[in-house]
Parts: structure tokens; C-alpha cells; sequence
């Protein structure tokens, strides 16, 4: 019988390694499974910071994600596969936790812009007001400056000297 | 012109109270010594460190990005021929990772850990020790390929990692203005043991 090409064998046990190093890392690759949904958390969130949501409106946010990353955490652990429902059941909840921040986040940017927003015109009115307010000032303080003015006038003695 | 020149001046104040400045990002990381200060690393203040000897540190980082970061502090277990990270590049340590830790900071958030670490599987074959195994916080993790000549200079070095957004990946450093900086950090210990060498 014809031994298979060296290429193959090759090929072959380049393939192994490559499995027996994925398998050893995996638990470091956690990132790929929570990838799409923590990424979609991370951005919103990010939006509502930018918006103008306030620390601690974030820290509610943060506090969730981090719940939701130590269970998935957790779940990547759970490698037997008498542990597959307990750790469906993990990323089930992680998937909840992080639909729930992404739809707090989303609620809390529109809340958060709005109020900018309106600070930032209220900043301007208010620059306006007090533009208003005094120059009204400068004038009264004008008008009875030049009162005095008039009456210290018509109060001078002409002495002759 | 009173109005005018008060109006001018008002709402330029009104523009710099509603507009934000923009600030330096970056983070911060560090290790403390068992008592939480820069020092005591070792136990005895002695860099020799038999197996199973337990040695507490304090890992912290903070983030000073101006938003929500995902941070990951990776460890890893190099000797002294082993490249670390490089600066200039980006570009982490080829090191063999032994854990991780993550966590999402907010910005001005400190974030920092007991790191309690003891070697619990070594030995000396040809007058070369490798660790076999690690126990860091409670868990115990396999060290792939490490060695140093005698037991002398094995390090452990931590990497600041952040995700990034756009690639949807964790990066070694991390991106601002176009440019990226990178953190770690590394501590020096020497191995010694009598005993001879035990596969786990």
C-alpha cells in the first residue's frame, strides 16, 4: 500500500496543532462570544455619555454590564456538557442584561441630549438676560451719576479770589 | 454699544460653560506591593521565591479616556530572552498568557484588584527551572513553556488592554488622536526549589 504524500501529513498535523492551541486558549477568547451584543452596549453607551448623561446616570449602566460580563464569565467556564442548560441559561440572562442596557442607554441619550440641549439655550438666553440686565444697570447708574454731576455743579460757590 | 459689548461678553461665557474641553486620554496602570504601597513586592523583601510561597500585589488601572472603557488586564509569564511588549510598535509580549481580568471602568474610575499569586508546580531539570503551573487568586492555571537558566529572572508582566469599537476586538493599548500609547508592566522574581522535576 502507497504511503499518503508527506504534504498531506503535513497538512494534517499542522490542522492538529492548530486545534489542540484553540482548544488550550479558548477560555481567553471570550470576547468573540460576547462580541456583537457587548459591542452594540459599549457604543450605545458611549452615545449617552456624549449626549451629556450624567456619572451617575452612567454608573447604573456600568454596574449592569459588569454583572453581565462576570456571567458570561461564568458561562464560558461551563465546558462540560452536562453544564450546557446552565450555561444556555447564563447567556440567556447576559443577553437580557444587555438588551436591557442598550434600551436604557438609548432612552437615557435622547433624555440626555434634550436636556443639553436645552441648557445650552437656556446658557445663551441666559447671556442675554444678563447682556439686558446690565446695561439697564449702567444705564440707571449713568443717569444718577450725571444727576450728582448737574447737583454738585449748581452746589459750587463761586468765591472771588 | 454698552448692549453689544455686554452681549458679546456674556454669551462668550455662556459658549465656554456649555462647551466641553477637550482633555488628554489615557490610562493609568499599576502594581502595589502587599501592604498596598510601591513596595514590599516580595516576600522577606527577598526576589527568591520558593514554590507554593504566597506573594500579594494590588493590580489597579484608571481610566482617564473621557468615556465607558472595556479594560483587560492580561498576565502573562516571561524569562529574560522572552521580547516584552514593544512601545514603539503597539505590539504585546509573545509571553505565554497565563489569565486575564476584565472589567468596564467609567471615566476617573479606579479600578483595582488583590492579585495573589504562588507557583505551585516547578522543577529543575538540567540546571533549568520551569513553572508548570500557576495559582492566581484561587485558580489554578497551566504554564505553557516557561523556563529561565537556575530559576533566575522569570517575570511577570501585565498588559493593559482595551476593546475597540471599530474592529470589535480587544487591542493592546489603546487609540487616541491618532496615536497609540500602550501600558504595562513587568516584575522581576527568581525561582528556587530542590526538588526535582514533576509533571503536574
Amino acid at each position: 500500500m502507497r504511503s499518503p504524500p508527506r504534504i498531506l501529513v503535513f497538512t494534517i498535523a499542522v490542522m492538529l496543532i492548530l486545534v489542540a492551541v484553540h482548544s488550550n486558549t479558548s477560555t481567553y477568547l471570550r470576547a468573540d462570544e460576547i462580541q456583537p451584543q457587548f459591542n452594540q452596549a459599549i457604543t450605545q453607551v458611549r452615545l449617552a455619555e456624549s449626549a451629556g448623561a450624567t456619572q451617575s446616570e452612567i454608573t447604573e449602566l456600568v454596574t449592569t454590564l459588569n454583572k453581565a460580563l462576570e456571567l458570561d464569565g461564568q458561562a464560558v467556564k461551563l465546558r462540560s456538557p452536562n453544564d450546557t442548560q446552565q450555561r444556555a441559561d447564563l447567556l440567556a440572562r447576559v443577553n437580557v442584561m444587555l438588551n436591557e442596557v442598550q434600551t436604557n442607554a438609548s432612552v437615557l441619550e435622547t433624555v440626555a441630549s434634550q436636556r443639553t440641549r436645552t441648557n445650552t439655550v437656556l446658557a445663551y438666553v441666559y447671556g442675554g438676560v444678563a447682556a439686558a440686565v446690565g446695561t439697564f444697570a449702567y444705564a440707571v447708574l449713568f443717569a444718577f451719576y450725571r444727576r450728582y454731576r448737574i447737583k454738585r455743579t449748581f452746589q459750587m460757590k463761586v468765591t472771588v479770589k | 454699544m454698552v448692549f453689544i459689548t455686554l452681549i458679546v461678553v456674556f454669551e462668550m461665557i455662556a459658549y465656554v460653560a456649555t462647551t466641553p474641553r477637550p482633555s488628554e486620554q489615557f490610562f493609568q496602570l499599576y502594581v502595589l506591593g502587599s501592604n498596598g504601597r510601591a513596595a514590599g513586592y516580595y516576600p522577606n523583601n527577598d526576589t527568591y521565591i520558593s514554590p507554593n510561597e504566597t506573594v500579594s500585589w494590588y493590580l489597579g488601572t484608571t481610566n482617564f479616556m473621557g468615556n465607558v472603557q472595556l479594560v483587560d488586564v492580561r498576565v502573562k509569564l516571561g524569562n529574560q530572552t522572552i521580547n516584552p511588549p514593544n512601545d514603539t510598535q503597539g505590539l504585546p509580549s509573545p509571553a505565554p498568557l497565563i489569565t486575564e481580568f476584565q472589567r468596564f471602568t467609567q471615566d476617573n474610575e479606579t479600578w483595582e484588584f488583590p492579585f495573589v499569586w504562588r507557583v505551585t508546580n516547578a522543577g529543575l531539570v538540567n540546571n533549568t527551572m520551569h513553572i508548570l503551573t500557576v495559582e492566581i487568586n484561587g485558580e489554578t492555571f497551566q504554564v505553557v513553556d516557561c523556563s529561565a537558566r537556575s530559576g533566575y529572572n522569570f517575570r511577570l508582566i501585565f498588559e493593559l488592554w482595551t476593546w475597540d469599537t471599530n474592529t470589535d476586538a480587544f487591542q493592546f493599548g489603546w487609540e487616541t488622536s491618532g496615536e497609540h500609547p500602550v501600558a504595562w508592566l513587568q516584575i522581576w522574581f527568581n525561582m528556587t526549589t530542590s526538588t526535582p522535576f514533576q509533571y503536574a
